[in-house]
């Protein structure tokens, strides 16, 4: 054999170089061959066939039951969301449209409720929905021996809360069959929102028989019997899902899908190399990694679609301790972060910057403190006042752990940045510690946390679902804030039926949290999700939720 | 025959203590490990809380609970899991299980296709291109980790050129299994090649070849005859554990192609606290280990005369 004239190394560095050269190569001339990551449609205005109504979307991860009664969390709610409906339901920008219940009555005080539910309702085997099925449900909900973990979302119910507790039982839960069609139920206040949250996942109808016959393994298809446009055909945990038209479904005529396939896919690079390479029709927000949204804006246009999320990131703290009993410190704290760096910047524009507690919702304004009008230096230099005022200075800094949760680089980059802006602007040492999200929950629960990173996505859309959480008593009530004009403008608009003085009431309670700072507002959410101009159906809402039934493929070519 | 069973039995005995060891360690650090499967954000209400662990008797003290799940695996039940509702570990094992022996299979397969033959030609070709060139490209292969090597794949094959999918299990369809094997089997070819080539390289410098050589068989008799089994105890030393570690999956391989096997259910399984599902998976792992070493022991025997089995 002839001797390549190479030194060894020289020689292993020679292959080494012919191979990373070989991969770029083939990597580029693919591109350039116009097969590259882009993909151009030609859309028509006409649906594509039946056969083509196959729609593949993502979900964050593998739900953790299909149970409606135990399920928690956003997955979970995307896929049920599809095989059930409640008595009401949500259309393409997330508004209450009738479900199961094609109309209602309200008595004047706002606690009792009436239904009338259509007659056309049927299970995914045929079977007549009926209130029964409804009252089932919502009595295993509550039922000790279910253990559902968020059983107290019935709590607007009469007797919920006691039957919960084992006080009652079941039976006692106010709600009532009056004849098959009809179901009346009775709540403990006035809840304007409650039209709203019977959207839910937890108020979803059950099919008695198959739980009964299955026990727990009801779940599993084909046990599982549902009454939304869709039934469960198989389900592989951290595979995929798939969804199939349920026949049966009184709306089936409109639903145009035949098939949806749900891959859970908790890796955002790879959800975003998954649609890149066309085996998704809709990533759902994280659809990808936050630090590509740059060249994703540029190159898929309106694939990409940001919109506001009904959710908010904020620092809590104990406001009962040392240091956090200052309110000065805590305002200081706050006026000295300039959100629009972080947001924008370190966040690469998919979050919005918050100053106060509520993210948009429709018919309620915002309450936000006048200094997150001013120029930056004016609220620095009041920042740095109310620092001083605290007690603090550069020679007695203020010393204090910062919790967060173990996560991607954008999480850590992100809290870097907040405690080098508290350092650079108020000469405070704030020490970054990260733990295990489990173990971070009972260091806050059991108030070892003075200062930690915390997040809420709302349940519903109303004020509360944000504003209980500093609410005196309440569970989530992590740093013990209990201001009493606070707690007074919550009870008050707890108690009143009329959602007008009551999101005035909300409003008034928002413009307490921002005058006291019980928390560091920091970001709202956004939903990040990449859609293909062929998906028709489909529109960006505050709720981020997206009901297959209204969802269709139009006739599409690629070129 | 008589002395191999008696051996397989004595290995088998002698397999329940480390695995009853493995199995109290897990139990009870998993324990230690602060925050329960059931603790989220949204605090419980007291009773809810109460009424869950009753039911997953998380209630009773805890060497009641260790002896409980003893009895239950003695029966072959991996007990419920706590974060897959209505799942139990024995199904979680049962759907995730055949994934990974498929995708590792494969992965083993072509390793062993590859490896092998590369590293007996570069032994022979000691020195040459042949050898520095496949030993190079080995180097490389053992280097660059699997987080790297599959979105490279991914990359070019499926986004850029379209010829295989990006990810998914896809009913276990050939298509989806090629990237995933590929990546996870990479390494493998370049460990396996460079071993291969090493316990060659020394086979061949040892007096009986140079005696065989002497006698003037042809090369081919020399190699297949004489080097090649003394040649392959390093690897099946090495493989004995290894086939157990691909078998049970790989984290980054199956978070990046969204595989849904077991080797996921280790590491989210401990962050979520299943208790009973790290467990299961713990177990089935650690006698995975124990019968694969035991089966290379035994190949051993089958390949040098010169071990006995007693």
């Amino acid at each position: 054999m002839k001797r390549i004239p190479l030194s060894r190394v020289g020689r292993q560095v020679t292959v080494v170089m012919l191979v990373i050269v070989t991969t770029i190569l083939t990597a580029c001339s693919a591109s350039q061959h116009g097969s590259g990551p882009i993909h151009h449609y030609q859309v028509s205005n006409q649906p594509a066939a039946p056969a083509q109504q196959i729609f593949r979307r993502t979900i964050q991860s593998s739900p953790r039951t299909l149970d409606p009664s135990l399920s928690t969390g956003v997955p979970a709610t995307n896929v049920l969301g599809d095989l059930f409906e409640g008595l009401t339901s949500i259309d393409p920008s997330a508004k209450v449209v009738p479900g199961v219940a094609k109309s209602w009555t309200i008595s004047p005080d706002g606690k009792t409720y009436v239904f009338h539910l259509r007659h056309d309702a049927r299970w995914s085997n045929g079977a007549p929905v009926t209130a029964k099925d409804f009252v089932y449900a919502w009595r295993r909900e509550v039922d000790p021996k279910t253990a559902a973990q968020y059983a107290e979302a019935l709590n607007p119910i009469v007797n919920a809360a006691a039957i919960i507790s084992a006080k009652l039982s079941p039976d006692k839960l106010g709600v009532t069959a009056l004849d098959p069609y009809t179901l009346q139920v009775n709540l403990v206040a006035p809840t304007p929102y409650f039209l709203s949250v019977l959207s839910n996942t937890y108020y979803f109808p059950l099919y008695a028989p198959t739980i009964r016959k299955w026990a727990v393994s009801w779940t599993q298809p084909p046990h599982l019997i549902s009454n939304g446009a869709f039934y469960l055909k198989t389900w592989m945990i951290n595979g995929h899902l798939t969804l199939l038209k349920n026949p049966y479904y009184w709306g089936a005529k409109k639903v145009r899908l035949q098939k949806v396939i749900v891959y859970p896919i908790s890796d955002q690079s790879s959800t975003l190399a998954r649609y890149l390479a066309d085996d998704l029709d809709f990533a759902n927000s994280p659809a990808f990694p936050p630090s590509d949204v740059d060249w994703l804006r540029h190159s898929l246009g309106s694939q990409l679609q940001i919109a506001p999320y009904y959710g908010n990131a904020f620092f809590g703290m104990l406001v009962h301790q040392p240091p956090f009993n200052n309110r000065d410190l805590r305002l200081a704290l706050s006026m000295s972060l300039n959100r629009q760096v972080l947001s924008n910047k370190v966040g690469q524009g998919l979050t919005v910057p918050a100053y106060s507690l509520m993210p948009p919702l429709p018919g309620y304004t915002q309450q936000v403190p006048a200094w997150a009008s001013w120029p930056f230096a004016k609220r620095l230099a009041e920042a740095r006042r109310l620092y001083r005022q605290a007690g603090y200075s550069a020679k007695h800094p203020l010393r204090v752990r910062l919790l967060y949760p173990t996560g991607g680089p954008a999480q850590r980059h992100f809290m870097e940045a907040v405690t080098t802006m508290w350092k650079q602007n108020l000469g405070a040492d704030v020490i970054l510690w990260n733990e295990q999200w489990k173990v971070m929950l009972q260091d806050i629960q059991y108030k070892n946390a003075k200062l930690y990173w915390s997040a809420w996505i709302g349940d519903y859309p109303d004020p509360f679902t944000f504003m209980q959480q500093f609410q005196k008593g309440y569970a989530m009530n992590y740093g013990d804030f209990d201001y009493p004009a606070y707690q007074s403008l919550l009870a008050r608009a707890q108690a009143d039926p009329d959602n007008r003085t009551r999101y005035q009431l909300f409003e008034q309670a928002e413009r307490v949290l921002n005058a006291q700072e019980p928390f560091i507002p920091m970001y709202f959410y956004t939903s990040d999700n990449l859609v293909k101009p062929y998906v028709a159906g489909w529109k960006a809402n505050i709720l981020d939720r997206h009901l297959a039934q209204y969802i269709y493929i139009r006739k599409h070519e690629e070129h | 025959m008589a002395a191999l069973i008696r051996y397989t039995l004595k290995r088998l005995l002698g397999a329940i203590p480390t695995l009853l060891i493995i199995i109290t360690l897990a139990f009870f650090l998993l324990r230690a490990a602060p925050g329960g499967p059931f603790d989220m954000q949204r605090a419980m209400p007291p009773q809810v809380k109460a009424n869950i662990e009753h039911m997953y008797h998380l209630d009773e003290p805890l060497w009641q609970q260790y002896l409980n799940y003893l009895d239950s695996i003695v029966h072959g039940n991996f007990g419920p899991s706590f974060v897959y509702r209505g799942t139990t570990v024995n199904d979680l094992i049962r759907q995730g299980f055949p994934v990974d022996l498929t995708i590792g299979g494969l992965a083993l397969l072509g390793s062993l296709l590859f490896g092998v033959p590369i590293g007996i030609i570069a032994a022979l070709k000691q020195n040459s291109a042949w050898d520095y060139g496949p030993m190079a490209t080995a180097m490389l292969g053992i280097s660059i980790p699997n987080f790297v090597v599959a979105p490279l794949l991914i990359l070019v094959f499926a986004v850029q050129l379209h010829w295989l999918p990006a990810g998914g299990w896809g009913h276990g369809r050939l298509e989806y299994l090629i990237l995933p094997s590929i990546s996870l089997g990479l390494p493998m070819v370049a460990y396996m090649a460079r071993l291969m080539r090493a316990s060659m390289v020394e086979v061949l410098n040892s007096p009986f070849i140079r005696t065989a050589r002497a006698k003037g068989l042809p090369e081919r008799i020399v190699i297949w005859r004489h080097a090649m089994r003394p040649a392959l105890m390093p690897l099946i030393s090495f493989l004995g554990p290894a086939v157990v570690g691909i078998v049970t999956g790989s984290i980054v391989i199956e978070q990046i192609f969204g595989i849904p096997g077991i080797g996921r259910f280790f590491v989210n399984g401990a962050f979520n606290r299943d208790y009973t599902l790290v467990m299961g998976v713990t177990i089935l792992y650690g006698m995975l280990i124990i019968l694969f070493n035991l089966l290379a022991d035994i190949l051993y025997g089958v390949l040098d005369p010169r071990v006995r089995f007693e």
